[in-house]
Formats: structure tokens, C-alpha cells, sequence
């Protein structure tokens, strides 16, 4: 018997008991979309803290340290020789931190940094170019919306936190940085000793590092040269000579990998020296596997709800059977063998578990769209409390589709098989006299 | 055609280990000629039906055996019997066993259907098919909507689309009026002049008995051969 044909025979078969098909239909709709929306908070919760981790570091970047003293010269060579590493990004902290310009006043970290490594890591400029002279400086993207004036006594008093927003705005810097003069405060931030302020060297700005691509990152280091780095240390220990001296080594040591797959290896390879790393890799990792515990155990509540809905396609398909009894029986009086009979059963409650899946997949996109949709509207307006930004309650990927179609449709089959495999035993002799 | 060696055949009635054994059917011998009518006649529970149930392959023997075109059916399985059926055997039954929900269209393409004949051919052979019977303003019919004549007729053309060398009939008239069993059996003398299609007919009718080239009877689960009806006739 062709496949037409017992698509033909079933499509027929499934017409004449519609309302009891569709009912089934319904109950196997639900039961996917309930599994497929149940696993989906999971995947949406374990997609937000990814996200949240992501978004600080990225994947391909390996943080590195020593367990004692400081990263040297010679082992960053060493991390640069390393298969399948891209750049080495090296930065040494400088303890002097404050900037002015007349009344505009900034403190921020201030590093020396590797710029060819910066550059060949992903650093790039909005406007402006690289240092070539010693007293030269590149800033951060929002370094000049911290770069402000002094605020007046009283200059915030009776104002609402939306208006002191407004107001502070007028104490920010407004002019663009690019090719000014700054003055360059040789103090460290935590010395007590107001002289100290006296010293100090002028520094022109002469290019902005690119706007982040976080909406909510704020930049606003500052990059010094290498030269004016050791002028700054030198002028710094002179005068705090009983506090000894600053190590040599960078601070700050990165290692980027060409994509996240060689993390893993290349983490390996820099431990053997001796070094500890860190990358969003390994915390993935558990994290991964935390998450991925938690979404098995929603699908396996999920899996509950199909199994509900398989006892309605099993006692669909045991009717269908019982009914067609005598049809089975003329059927194999006639020359149907056993294993015609069963495919015909076996594709009904396949067709069943088919549209089941299909209508419970679509309806489950649908309300994950209506959920993540609305309840931020919903929190908003109820809670008076506003949602954290990309908040999602449900995510369905294509794997989780996978998943559920997969179970669902393996779950129909197996609650198809035994009426199937009941409808081959049907004895012609009894269904001819119409005794079954 | 048909060759029956020392067939024997008991009913179990009763559970496993416990159950009653009902014999019917006693060393039975029987040989059916490619081309002839034969008729099996006996009493209610003589074991007539039973007979033809093994030869069918609905039952299965535990001793003796059935060969049929030279093809040893006994112990076959239950797929390889359905095979056998659908290439070599016709049916007939008194009750017609018409799928209810199935056009007389639907009933007679049925075997073709099974067989995985395509469809060009299908519904050259079934048009033609109800053609013959006299049925094509009624193919879109169901068997509910027919007379008992029209649905045996439905039945004889479901039995013969394949075109199989052996009918097997049980009480074909059991369901008819006497208009329609003459129309039925003159259509069965008509097949088996014309085309040398075999029927093997179990009846109790002997109108219908009349028309078999043999007639044999089952007494008791004993098979008795009878006379030659054609020779007696002629």
C-alpha cells in the first residue's frame, strides 16, 4: 500500500471522528505549549545571566594574573608566542589621577598602555589619533561628561532628582577635548599632603577612544605614554621617598584568543607558566551546567504535561481501533497485512501528534511574544517599578523547538504504538461475524 | 487448483491448560480442479464453514495440509498469508463485509489500493470493473444506500479486480432475494465459462449447489465426496 494511500485512509478515518481528533489535537497543542513555555523561563533566565556575564567581558578574553609580584616584560613575550593568541593587551596603572582645565576638574584611572596591542585587541578611536609625543593623551568616550566644574553652594538646593539631573548638566564640559591643554596632577589620589598639588605637567588630548558598544558603559580612563608614566612615577617617588618604590610590571595584563573555542587551550598553555587565569569561558561553564540542570528539570515538568496529553491520543487511538474493528478485519480478509494495518494507526496518531506539536509550537511563540511583551507593561503599571533593561520571561531558541518536537512527537508515537500493534491482532473470523 | 491432505481441525474452548478440545473436522481430503464449481454442503456445525475458513488461511491447521496453485499454504505466516490472499483468492461473502464508510467505489479499488497499483490503472480497473457489475451510477454510493443485490455485486467486483484464479464463497446467496440469486449465480457460471475462474462455494442452498460441477458433503466433520451434478444433469 503506497503512502498516498494510507494518508488518504487516515485523512478519511480522522474526518469521520473530528470533534474527538480535535479534542485530542488540543489536549497535545497544550501539553507542547505548556512544555515548551515552561522550559522557555529557564532558557530566558539562563540566556540573561549569559547575557549579564557577556556583557562585562568578552568571551574570547583571558584575564590574566600572577600569584605573586606583577606580570613582567619578558613573560608578556612569552604570552604572545602562545598558538592561537591575537593580542596581548598590557597596562600599567598610574597613581596620579587628576586632570584640569581652568575650573573643570576630572579623577579617573590613568594607564600606560600598549597601544599596537590595544588597537590589534579591538580598541579603536572616535576621532583624534594615537600619542607620538610624550605629553600626549587619548581619553575615554565620556570622559568630557565627567569632566566638570565645582558645583556653587546651594547650587542643587530645592531641586527634585530629575531637575539636579537637568541642572548638573549645566556644570559638565561642552567643548570637544580634542587638541586642548590639560593640567595633569602629579599627586596620588590618597595623599594628604595639599602641596603636593603643585606639581604638575600639561597634557594635550589628542584622541577619543570609540563609544562602547553597552549603552551603559561609562569610559572615562585616560591613556598616558609610557615616557610620562615614568616622569609621573619618578617625580611621585622623589617626593614620597620613605614610602618606597613602585614594581615594575604591568598591572593590568589581557590575553585575546582569535575566538572563544582556543580560550580553553590557550588557558591551559598560560597556567603551565605559572600564571592565573580567568575568562568568561570557565565561568560559563558552570554556569552553563547550573543552568543546564535547571532547564532539564523544567522540561522533565514540562514532559509531564505531554505525557497527560499522550493518554488522551492513547485512548483516541484504542477507540479508533475498537471501532474500526470490522473495517480491519475485512481489511485483512481481504489481503492487508499486519504491518499495513499497524503503519495506518501508527501514521493517524503520528498526523495527531503532528498538528499537536505544530499548533502547540506556534502557540507557544506567541504567548513567550505576548509575555515578554506585556509584563514589563504589567510591572511597570502595577508594581510602579520599571524592569531591568532586555528583561525577557521567556526565550524560546531553535534547540528548545527541537527538544519539544522531539518529545512530543516520540511521546505521540509511543501511546500510538500499543493501539497500533492491538489493531494488528484483530481476528477476522470475529470482526467478519461482527463479534468484536 | 485446491489439494487437502488428512486435514483435521479441533476448537480449544476454555483456558490455557484447561480447555476443552471440540473436534470438526476428521482427516479431511479434498482436491478442487483448476476451472471447476464445487459446492460444500452440510448441516449447521458440520463443519462446512470451518473447512473454508482453513482453506482461506483465517484458521490455521494443526495437521494436515492445504496447497493452493501448487503453493503449500499451511504453516504460512500471518503477512504471507495476507499476501497469498490478495494475488490468489477472491472473496465472497454472505454478508457482503463492505467497508460502511467506503464508496462502492472505494470497496471495489480496496484490493487494487493494497496491492500499490497506481492510480492511472486503478481507475481504468475499477470504472471497468463496476462496468461489468452494473454498477457505475452507484460508485460514489455507500454500501448502506445499495440493495442486498447491488452490494454483493459490489462484493463480487471487489473480488475480482485482481484478477485471482481461485473465489472462495460463502453462502453468496445466503443474503439475496431469488431474483438476485439467479442473477448471482448465472454471473458465477458466466466467470467460470468465461474466464476458468474456480469457485469453491459453501452453501446449503441447493439452487446455488446446482450450478457446482461437484458437490461435496460434510457430515459430521467427515468429508463424503458427491456425484458429478454435470454429468448427473446432462
Amino acid at each position: 500500500m503506497k503512502f498516498k494511500d494510507k494518508h488518504r485512509f487516515v485523512r478519511s478515518n480522522m474526518k469521520r471522528n473530528r470533534t474527538r481528533v480535535w479534542m485530542t489535537i488540543l489536549a497535545s497543542t497544550i501539553g507542547c505549549a505548556f512544555l515548551i513555555m515552561l522550559a522557555s523561563v529557564g532558557f530566558a533566565i539562563h540566556k540573561t545571566a549569559v547575557d549579564d556575564v557577556m556583557s562585562y567581558r568578552l568571551m574570547n578574553e583571558i584575564q590574566i594574573q600572577k600569584e605573586n609580584g606583577m606580570i613582567t616584560d619578558k613573560e608578556v613575550k612569552k604570552l604572545e608566542k602562545i598558538k592561537d593568541v591575537k593580542a596581548v593587551t598590557r597596562k600599567k596603572h598610574t597613581p596620579a589621577n587628576e586632570f584640569t582645565l581652568g575650573d573643570y576638574m576630572i579623577s579617573t584611572s590613568v594607564f600606560s598602555a600598549h597601544m599596537p596591542s590595544e588597537i590589534k585587541a579591538g580598541f579603536e578611536l572616535d576621532r583624534g589619533r594615537l600619542p607620538k609625543n610624550k605629553n600626549e593623551i587619548v581619553v575615554g568616550y565620556h570622559f568630557s561628561e565627567q569632566f566638570i566644574k565645582e558645583a556653587p553652594e546651594s547650587f542643587y538646593e530645592g531641586l527634585s532628582e530629575e531637575e539636579s539631573q537637568e541642572k548638573h548638566k549645566e556644570l559638565v564640559y561642552k567643548e570637544d577635548l580634542i587638541g586642548k591643554t590639560l593640567t595633569y596632577h602629579l599627586t596620588p589620589a590618597d595623599n594628604k599632603d595639599q602641596n603636593a598639588k603643585n606639581l604638575s605637567v600639561d597634557v594635550k588630548v589628542v584622541g577619543i577612544g570609540k563609544k562602547p558598544t553597552k549603552k551603559w558603559a561609562i569610559v572615562t580612563d585616560a591613556y598616558i605614554t609610557d615616557d610620562l608614566r615614568k616622569e609621573v612615577v619618578n617625580t611621585l617617588f622623589e617626593k614620597n621617598k620613605n614610602e618606597g618604590s613602585l614594581e615594575e610590571g604591568y598591572d593590568d595584563v589581557k590575553v585575546y584568543t582569535s575566538s572563544a573555542e582556543e580560550v580553553k587551550a590557550v588557558s591551559e598553555v598560560i597556567e603551565k607558566m605559572d600564571l592565573l587565569t580567568y575568562s568568561v569561558a570557565s565561568e560559563l561553564k558552570e554556569l552553563n551546567l547550573y543552568f543546564t540542570l535547571f532547564k532539564a528539570g523544567l522540561i522533565f515538568i514540562g514532559g509531564i504535561a505531554v505525557l497527560i496529553a499522550s493518554i488522551g491520543i492513547f485512548n483516541t487511538m484504542t477507540m479508533a481501533v475498537t471501532e474500526r474493528s470490522q473495517d480491519i478485519g475485512i481489511m485483512k480478509a481481504i489481503g492487508a497485512t499486519p504491518k499495513t494495518i499497524k503503519r495506518i494507526f501508527l501514521l493517524e496518531s503520528g498526523y495527531i501528534g503532528l498538528w499537536g506539536v505544530g499548533l502547540g509550537t506556534v502557540l507557544a511563540y506567541m504567548i513567550s511574544y505576548g509575555v515578554n511583551f506585556a509584563l514589563p507593561i504589567i510591572i511597570e503599571q502595577f508594581l510602579n517599578e520599571k524592569p531591568p533593561e532586555d528583561f525577557i520571561l521567556s526565550y524560546i531558541p531553535w534547540s528548545l523547538t527541537v527538544i519539544a518536537v522531539t518529545i512530543c512527537m516520540g511521546v505521540t508515537l509511543l501511546s500510538g504504538w500499543r493501539p497500533a500493534a492491538k489493531a494488528t491482532t484483530v481476528d477476522v473470523l470475529k470482526a467478519l461475524r461482527r463479534d468484536v | 487448483m485446491i489439494k487437502v491432505n488428512h486435514l483435521s481441525y479441533a476448537f480449544k474452548i476454555g483456558k490455557k491448560e484447561k480447555e476443552n478440545v471440540v473436534p470438526v473436522l476428521h482427516d479431511v481430503n479434498l482436491q478442487v480442479e483448476k476451472g471447476e464449481i464445487v459446492a460444500i454442503v452440510g448441516r449447521s456445525g458440520s463443519g462446512k464453514s470451518t473447512l473454508l475458513n482453513l482453506i482461506s488461511g483465517f484458521i490455521q491447521a494443526e495437521t494436515g495440509t492445504i496447497s493452493i496453485n501448487g503453493t503449500k499454504v499451511s504453516g504460512l505466516s500471518e503477512s504471507k498469508w495476507a499476501e497469498f490472499r490478495l494475488s490468489h483468492l477472491g472473496f465472497i461473502f454472505q454478508s457482503f463485509q463492505l467497508i460502511p464508510s467506503m464508496t462502492a467505489y472505494e470497496n471495489i479499488e480496496l484490493p487494487l489500493v493494497l496491492k500499490g497499483t497506481n492510480e492511472k490503472d486503478r481507475v481504468e480497473r475499477t470504472k471497468e470493473m463496476l462496468k461489468r457489475v452494473g454498477l457505475e451510477q452507484y460508485q460514489s454510493h455507500y454500501p448502506g444506500e445499495l440493495s442486498g443485490g447491488q452490494q454483493q455485486r459490489v462484493s463480487i467486483a471487489r473480488a475480482l479486480i485482481l484478477n485471482p484464479p481461485l473465489i472462495l464463497a460463502d453462502e453468496p446467496t445466503g443474503s439475496l432475494d431469488s431474483e438476485n440469486e439467479r442473477e448471482l449465480l448465472s454471473f458465477i457460471k458466466e466467470l467460470n465459462e468465461n474466464y476458468g475462474i474456480t469457485f469453491l462455494m459453501i452453501t446449503h442452498d441447493h439452487e446455488v449447489a446446482s450450478i457446482a460441477h461437484r458437490k461435496v458433503e460434510i457430515v459430521d466433520g467427515y468429508l463424503r465426496e458427491g456425484r458429478m451434478l454435470r454429468e448427473v444433469q446432462r
